[in-house]
C-alpha cells in the first residue's frame, strides 16, 4: 500500500512535469509562427487558436497533479523555527495538529471542488475561447490533484502514528 | 439583505459608475432593506468565473460581457458579430430580439438578466488611414476571439492573440499593427502612445448585462423585488445615455491627444459590410434555433 | 463585533496556525475559510473551490514554472559556474564583489520577467550556491536576493502595474515608462548598501587575492557569453514583437537547454532532474498562491480592507499625512495579504482619495509598487521569502530578517520618490511631448 501510494505520488508527479514542458512547446510553437509571420507572411498559419487558454489550462494541471508528489517530498514550506525549539516528542503533537487540521481543510476543498465539476458537468461550461474546451475535463484534474493531496496527507498522518517521531521537521540545510 | 456584486471592469468604467448608481438606487428605494456592496475590477471573481458564481449563489448578482457566453450559444454572441448592428438604434432594436431569448437560456441555468449596457461602438485603430479593405492586407491583426480571427482572416491581414493588458507593448514592439476596439478602450489605453489614425468604423455594438440569481431574487418580498427591477429599468436607460456621451466624449479625447479621426471611405465600409455578410453566412450555419430566432425577430 | 477586534482575531489565527507548523498554503486558506464563515454570510465550500479553480489557470501565471525551470537548467548546467567565474575578475575590486551579482542579476532577469517571485527563484537557484559556496555571509546572500528581486515588480514589464494599470484606468506603457528610473534608483541603493557594508567590514566579504591583467578579464569574460547569449536572446525576442513576456519565458527555457548542452556537462537525466525540481517548486509557490487569493476574496466578502481604507478616508488627512498613512496601512496589510490583494481589495477607496487630494494617479502607481516590494519581504506572508525558503530550506523568519536592511532601503526609496516626484514623471513627461 505504502509503495504503490508513492508510486501514484509520483507519477502524477511525473505528468505534471511533462504538463509543463508541453506548455514550453506549445509556446515555443507559437513563438516560432510568430517568426515566420515576420519573415514569410501567410506561408503558415499566424496562431494556435486559443494556446493561452490551453496553457493556462495545462499550468492549472500541472499545478494540481504535483500537490501530492510535493508534499511528499517536503515541498511545501512551513514555518518551523517555532517548532523546532520543541522536543522531539513534543513535536510530535505538533505535526498531528497541523496534519489533522490540514486534513479537514484539504477534504473540505477537494469535496467542494467535485461538486464544481459536476455542476460544470451539468450545465454542459465550456471556455469563452476561440476554441470551446469542456471545462469539466480540466477541473476534474484539478479535483483528482486536491483528492491525491488529501490522501497524501493522511498517509503522512499514517507514517507520524507508525514511527511516533517527527515526519515534517527536517533542519535547516543550505 | 446584504449582497456582494462582483464586477469585471475599475470604477472608472461608466459601466462600473452605472451599476454604483443602480445600487445606490435599490438602497434608497428600499430604505436601506436591500445593501449591494459593488466589487469592481475583478476583485471577487475574475471575469471568466463570475457567471458560474452567481449560478451557485456564492453571490446573488454579478455583471459579464454578454459575447462571452456566445461558445455555449450563439444568441448571446450576436451583439458581437461585425456588421450586424452598428448604431445605437439598431443595437436597441437587437437587445429588444435578444432579450427573450437570452432570458430563456439563462433561466436553465436559474439565472435572470436584469439589464444591459452597451460598450460605444467598435472602431478600427492602425498607423496610417485605411482606405479599403485591401490596406488591412498583410496586417498583423488584434483577434481575442473566433470573430475577430474569421474576421481578420477575411480581410486578409494576420490575426495574432494578445491579451488586453499587452496591448501597448504589442504595439510597441511591432507584434500587432491594428486593432478594433472601443473609443473608451483606446482612451483607457492611451492609444495615442502606440498608434495614429482612428477611424469609427462601427463595426459592433457589444454589452455587459447584469444578472440575478433566480431563487435569490425570488426569496425577496414583492416590494424589493419591485425595487430591484425598477432601478434595473432605470439604470438600462441611463448606461445607454451614458454609452454614447462616452462614445463622443472619448472620440474626442482621442483626437485632442493626437490621434487622426477620419471618417471611412465609402469603399472602406461596402468592403467592410461585405466581410460582415460572408462572417454571418457562416453564423447562421452554426447558430442554434434560438440564435437564429434571434436574428429573425431583429431583421423583421 | 468590530472591524478592528475582527482583524486583530484572524491575525492572531493567521500566526498561531504557521506557529504551530501548518503549511504556509493551508493557514492561510483556514484563515480564508474563517473569515467567511464567522464573519460574512457567503457560502464559503463554492467560493474556496471557484477560488481555487479560477486563479489556477491565469495566462500570467505560466510564465512562473517556465522561468523556474530555466534557472534549474542553468543551475544543472556548466552555465551558472561559468558566469561565476567570468565575472570574478571584474568585481574582484568592487566592494562586495560577488553579492553585486544578486543585485544586478536580479535587476537584468527583472527586465525579462514580471514577477518577483520568479525573479527570486531563477536567480537564487543559481546564485544561492555559488555564493555560499565561496563563502559569502549568509546574511547578505539572502538579503541581497530577496530584496533585490522584488525589482521583478517595477521594471517592466511588471504583472502588479499591468493588475494596477487595468484596475485604475491608467496608461500600462506609461506605467511602464515611469517604473525604469525609481527601478534605477533602487538597483543603486541595493548596490550602495552592499558596498557600505562592505566597505565598514572589510572581512566579511572572501577576498579574491588573484589580481588579473586586462588579457586575464577578456579571456574570462568569454564564459559569460552563453548567459549573455541567453539574456540577449529573451530580452530580444520581447523588444522585438516575437514574443509576449510569457512567452518568452518558453523561449528562455528553449535557450537554456540549447546553451547547456552546447557547453557539454548536461544530460537528458540532469533535465529530467530539472524539470522535477521546477515542477515541485512552481506547484509550492502556486498552492500558496492559491490560499492567498483566497484569503484575499474572503477579506473581500468581510470587507475588512474596504473598510479600513474607507476609514483613513474620512479622516480627511493632507497629502503627506495620507502618504504617511497610507504606506503605514499597506506595510500592515502587506504582512499578511499580497500585494495584487493588496491593490484589488482597496484601490477602490483609495483611488478616490488620491484624486481628490490632487496626487497624479500615475506617480501613485509607483508608489504602490514599491510598497508592494516591501510586502514581498516582511513576514509571515512575504512571496520572496516563500520562494527562499523553498531554495535553500531555510526558514521565513531567518530569511525575513536578513531582508529587513532592503524592507528599509525600499522605504527610504518612496521617501525619495516623494520628495523628488520627477524621479517618476519625468521619462513618461517626455514620451508626450
Ligand atoms: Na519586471
Ligand atoms: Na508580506
Amino acid at each position: 500500500m505504502n509503495r504503490f501510494l508513492q508510486r501514484l505520488y509520483d507519477i502524477c508527479g511525473a505528468l505534471a512535469g511533462g504538463l509543463i514542458l508541453c506548455i514550453c512547446v506549445l509556446i515555443s510553437a507559437q513563438i516560432i509562427l510568430n517568426g515566420f509571420g515576420r519573415i514569410l507572411p501567410g506561408a503558415l498559419p499566424s496562431t494556435i487558436p486559443s494556446y493561452a487558454d490551453f496553457s493556462g489550462y495545462m499550468l492549472a494541471g500541472a499545478t494540481f497533479l504535483a500537490l501530492a508528489h510535493t508534499l511528499r517530498s517536503g515541498g511545501h514550506i512551513r514555518v518551523n523555527l517555532v517548532i523546532s525549539r520543541f522536543r522531539p516528542a513534543v513535536q510530535v503533537w505538533f505535526e498531528a495538529f497541523a496534519l489533522l487540521i490540514s486534513i479537514g481543510l484539504i477534504g473540505y476543498a477537494a469535496w467542494f471542488m467535485a461538486s464544481l465539476v459536476l455542476e460544470s458537468l451539468h450545465y454542459g461550461d465550456v471556455s469563452t475561447g476561440i476554441i470551446p474546451v469542456s471545462l469539466w475535463i480540466p477541473q476534474s484534474v484539478a479535483a483528482f490533484g486536491i483528492a491525491l493531496l488529501w490522501v497524501a496527507v493522511v498517509h503522512t498522518l499514517a507514517d507520524l502514528i507508525r514511527t511516533r517521531a517527527p515526519v515534517l521537521s527536517t533542519p535547516d540545510e543550505v | 439583505e446584504s449582497w456582494d456584486m462582483p464586477t469585471p471592469y475599475g470604477d472608472s468604467t461608466f459601466h462600473t459608475q452605472n451599476i454604483i448608481q443602480f445600487a445606490d438606487d435599490v438602497r434608497a428605494a428600499t430604505d436601506g432593506g436591500l445593501d449591494i456592496t459593488i466589487h469592481s475590477a475583478g476583485s471577487l471573481f475574475p471575469h471568466s468565473e463570475i457567471k458560474s458564481a452567481v449560478r451557485n449563489r456564492s453571490v446573488p448578482i454579478g455583471e459579464f460581457f454578454l459575447s462571452t457566453l456566445s461558445n455555449e450559444d450563439l444568441a448571446f454572441g450576436i451583439d458581437s458579430q461585425p456588421f450586424v448592428a452598428t448604431s445605437y438604434e439598431d443595437a436597441a432594436k437587437l437587445w429588444e430580439a435578444q432579450r427573450p431569448v437570452i432570458t430563456e437560456l439563462l433561466a436553465e441555468q436559474g439565472l435572470m438578466p436584469l439589464f444591459s449596457v452597451p460598450w460605444p461602438a467598435q472602431g478600427l485603430y492602425t498607423n496610417g488611414e485605411i482606405a479599403t479593405v485591401e490596406d488591412l492586407n498583410g496586417l498583423r491583426f488584434r483577434a481575442y476571439n473566433a470573430a475577430l480571427e474569421e474576421f481578420a482572416a477575411l480581410a486578409g491581414a494576420a490575426p495574432v492573440q494578445i491579451e488586453a493588458s499587452d496591448i501597448p507593448q504589442a504595439f510597441a514592439t511591432g507584434q500587432v499593427a491594428a486593432m478594433i476596439t472601443s473609443p473608451s478602450t483606446g482612451v483607457n489605453s492611451t492609444a495615442w502612445d502606440f498608434v495614429t489614425h482612428y477611424t469609427p468604423i462601427n463595426a459592433w455594438v457589444p454589452k455587459n448585462i447584469v444578472v440575478v440569481n433566480q431563487r435569490v431574487f425570488d426569496g425577496l418580498d414583492a416590494d424589493t423585488q419591485a425595487a430591484v427591477l425598477d432601478a434595473a429599468m432605470t439604470a438600462q436607460a441611463r448606461g445607454w445615455e451614458m454609452s454614447a456621451a462616452e462614445a463622443t466624449d472619448m472620440t474626442a479625447a482621442l483626437a485632442e491627444n493626437g490621434i487622426t479621426v477620419y471618417e471611412p471611405s465609402e469603399e472602406l465600409v461596402t468592403g467592410l459590410r461585405a466581410i460582415g455578410a460572408t462572417m454571418l453566412e457562416t453564423w447562421n450555419a452554426n447558430a442554434s434555433d434560438s440564435a437564429k430566432a434571434v436574428l429573425e425577430a431583429y431583421e423583421n | 463585533m468590530s472591524d478592528p477586534l475582527i482583524g486583530l482575531t484572524l491575525l492572531g489565527l493567521l500566526i498561531a496556525l504557521l506557529a504551530c507548523g501548518v503549511w504556509v498554503a493551508v493557514s492561510l486558506s483556514l484563515v480564508g475559510l474563517a473569515g467567511l464563515v464567522f464573519f460574512s454570510n457567503a457560502p464559503s465550500g463554492l467560493i474556496i473551490a471557484s477560488t481555487f479553480w479560477g486563479h489556477s489557470h491565469s495566462w500570467a501565471l505560466t510564465a512562473l514554472p517556465l522561468f523556474i525551470l530555466m534557472g534549474e537548467i542553468l543551475l544543472r548546467s556548466r552555465m551558472s559556474d561559468d558566469m561565476f567565474t567570468g565575472l570574478v575578475p571584474w568585481l574582484a575590486r568592487a566592494p562586495g564583489r560577488l553579492l553585486h551579482v544578486n543585485v544586478f542579476g536580479c535587476a537584468i532577469f527583472a527586465a525579462v520577467s514580471g514577477s518577483s517571485a520568479a525573479t527570486a527563484a531563477t536567480i537564487g537557484r543559481m546564485s544561492v550556491p555559488e555564493l555560499t559556496k565561496r563563502g559569502y555571509p549568509e546574511s547578505l546572500i539572502l538579503g541581497t536576493l530577496a530584496g533585490s528581486a522584488t525589482l521583478g515588480l517595477l521594471i517592466p514589464p511588471s504583472i502588479i502595474l499591468i493588475v494596477y494599470g487595468v484596475a485604475t484606468e491608467q496608461s500600462i506603457a506609461r506605467l511602464f515608462i515611469a517604473g525604469i528610473l525609481p527601478g534605477l534608483m533602487l538597483i543603486c541603493l541595493f548596490a550602495g548598501y552592499v558596498a557600505v557594508r562592505a566597505w565598514m567590514n572589510p572581512t566579511l566579504i572572501p577576498p579574491i587575492d588573484e589580481s588579473f591583467s586586462f588579457k586575464q578579464k577578456i579571456m574570462a569574460s568569454r564564459r559569460l557569453l552563453p548567459v549573455a547569449l541567453l539574456i540577449g536572446g529573451v530580452i530580444g525576442a520581447i523588444y522585438g514583437g516575437l514574443a509576449s513576456p510569457t512567452d518568452a519565458a518558453a523561449l528562455g527555457v528553449v535557450l537554456a537547454s540549447i546553451l547547456a548542452w552546447a557547453s557539454g556537462s548536461f544530460s537528458w537525466a540532469l533535465f529530467g532532474a530539472a524539470v522535477m525540481s521546477a515542477t515541485r517548486t512552481s506547484c509550492m509557490i502556486a498552492l500558496i498562491l492559491l490560499g492567498a487569493a483566497f484569503l484575499s476574496v474572503s477579506m473581500g466578502f468581510t470587507g475588512l480592507p474596504r473598510n479600513l481604507a474607507a476609514w483613513i478616508s474620512d479622516m480627511g488627512l493632507s497629502v503627506t499625512a495620507l502618504l504617511v498613512v497610507l504606506t503605514l496601512f499597506f506595510v500592515v496589510l502587506g504582512c499578511f495579504l499580497d500585494g495584487i490583494s493588496v491593490i484589488v481589495l482597496t484601490t477602490s477607496i483609495i483611488m478616490p482619495m488620491i484624486t481628490a487630494v490632487g496626487i497624479d494617479p500615475l506617480w501613485f502607481g509607483i508608489y504602490l509598487v514599491i510598497v508592494v516590494e516591501m510586502s514581498q519581504i516582511t513576514p509571515p506572508v512575504g512571496f520572496n521569502l516563500f520562494v527562499i525558503q523553498g531554495l535553500t530550506g531555510i526558514d521565513i523568519l531567518r530569511i525575513a530578517k536578513a531582508a529587513f536592511p532592503f524592507f528599509l532601503l525600499l522605504l527610504l526609496g518612496v521617501v525619495l520618490i516623494t520628495i523628488f516626484p520627477q524621479i517618476v514623471t519625468v521619462l513618461p513627461n517626455m514620451m508626450s511631448n
